[in-house]
């Protein structure tokens, strides 16, 4: 059950989603338990077989063959997850590599702000252990999470690096994810209750960091190469306001982004009297009631 | 060191160099050797490379984590687990293997594997294997 949820909360969103009392319903719910198979160590027929042979039900995802969600929740007790072969993950969290999934191998890549890890052991399984994958986190704390997972995952082709991604040295990337800090309101149904950071101060502080964070990264990527920006957060002083001041700044333009069987939702065009740039409309938010997942914001920008 | 560890696992498991074609080995201190990318960046200094492959001293050791990724390719020295055995390692206690499960493996270090799934490292005397999977992975199995 969320709880204390802050009335200007309601306020900032109510008048942006489509059904709010389904929006209000589903942050009420727990968020289904899924995991990614580690493509590293086996394959999605294999592990599928094993929980069949534990009477367990996992569901396929429609939009990732590798992902399933499961009816019980101590997946953490199975020798699937001992033996590395799955990764316990919230769904939409394996979006932004998703969106980039084609031609990886070999490629140089970025994970800007990346611990724990989720997503550069999932890059890692697309890149097939090739190239070089670069995880970069600020807080040498988190990185200790990070290495633990990457070491578990196989992840081989990983380095890691401990920088404020935004005085990080002028090199370039093909590809970049920046699934940026954010105030996390998406996770509420994870996290069973609003971080008692919220607050629209708190937000705007936010704001400010990903807007450097993202013209950073951007100017990091190589010609022709493609970033993938992502919070899970609804508010729009993190999400459509960050992309309208890339682009608003720098040569960066947004690329349409699809994926069949996953319902995404536009943008919004405005937010306090501020209207964005029509080409922020090809981002995509995702309401947690459309898909049963966590909150989400996507854009792919390109050089 | 890269060429020992190469005749190493060749000699004790039967996994063969070109199986680590897309990587280099890198030495650190303490005897440490990580398996990482063919190449890296200096600048910023990585703060890690790869993962842990292998700690050397008076014995080479191989590491979970290597096992788990590259077990499937030994021809030998493998011991497959029963189910009772599995849950035991899974703990980080000892055992005591069937020769079944021992399938004419030498002392020293072993790959331990589940289902024909390598799981991770065991250190086999006679017919004892000590459970070498790291403190932080030990877990008590509910499924398998």
């Amino acid at each position: 059950m969320v709880t204390g949820i802050p009335y200007s909360f309601k306020d900032r969103y109510f008048p942006i989603v489509d059904d709010p009392e389904a929006f209000l319903s589903c942050l009420n719910s727990q968020v289904p338990r899924s995991f990614r198979v580690n493509t590293l160590k086996s394959s999605a027929s294999h592990i599928k077989e094993r929980f069949d042979s534990y009477s367990i039900n996992i569901r396929p995802v429609q939009w990732y063959k590798d992902a399933f969600i499961s009816d019980e929740p101590e997946v953490g007790a199975t020798f699937e997850h001992l033996s590395g072969e799955i990764y316990v993950q919230e769904l939409v969290s394996m979006l932004p590599p998703l969106l980039v999934k084609d031609r990886i191998e070999d490629k140089i890549i970025l994970d800007g702000c990346a611990a724990p890890g989720s997503k550069t052991t999932q890059l890692a399984a697309m890149m097939k252990n090739k190239g070089l994958l670069v995880a970069n986190d600020i807080s040498y704390s988190r990185i200790k999470a990070l290495k633990f997972n990457q070491e578990k995952a196989g992840a081989a082709n990983t380095i890691i690096t401990n920088k404020d991604l935004r005085h990080f040295p002028k090199m370039e990337f093909d590809v970049i994810i920046l699934d940026a800090p954010c105030s996390s309101e998406g996770t509420i149904r994870k996290n069973f209750g609003i971080s008692s950071l919220w607050s629209e101060k708190h937000i705007n502080n936010l704001s400010k960091l990903q807007k450097q964070l993202i013209t950073k990264a951007f100017d990091l990527l190589a010609p022709g190469g493609f970033m993938v920006y992502s919070t899970c957060t609804f508010a729009p002083e993190e999400n459509e306001a960050v992309v309208d001041h890339l682009l608003s700044n720098t040569e960066a333009k947004l690329m349409d982004i699809q994926l069949s069987g996953l319902r995404f939702s536009k943008t919004i065009e405005e937010w306090k009297g501020t209207e964005f740039s029509s080409e922020v409309k090809k981002a995509r938010r995702i309401w947690p009631h459309h898909n049963n997942t966590g909150g989400f914001f996507l854009a792919k920008v390109t050089k | 060191m890269k060429s020992q560890l190469f005749e190493y696992l060749e000699s004790r498991f039967g996994i063969l160099p070109p199986k680590f074609k897309d990587f280099e080995f890198y030495g650190a201190s303490r005897g440490r050797i990580f398996l990482g990318p063919k190449h890296i960046i200096s600048r910023p200094e990585p703060v890690s490379v790869g993962i842990l492959a292998a700690r050397t001293g008076n014995a080479i050791k191989p590491t979970t984590n290597l096992l788990q990724l590259f077990g499937r390719h030994a021809s030998k020295n493998i011991v497959n687990l029963n189910k009772e055995n599995i849950m035991k390692y899974a703990k980080g206690e000892s055992l005591l293997l069937t020769e079944q499960e021992k399938n004419s493996s030498s002392n020293g270090y072993v790959i331990v594997s589940y289902s024909s799934v390598p799981v991770g490292c065991g250190y086999l005397k006679d017919d004892s294997l000590d459970s070498l999977l790291p403190k932080a992975k030990r877990l008590s199995l509910k499924y398998l």
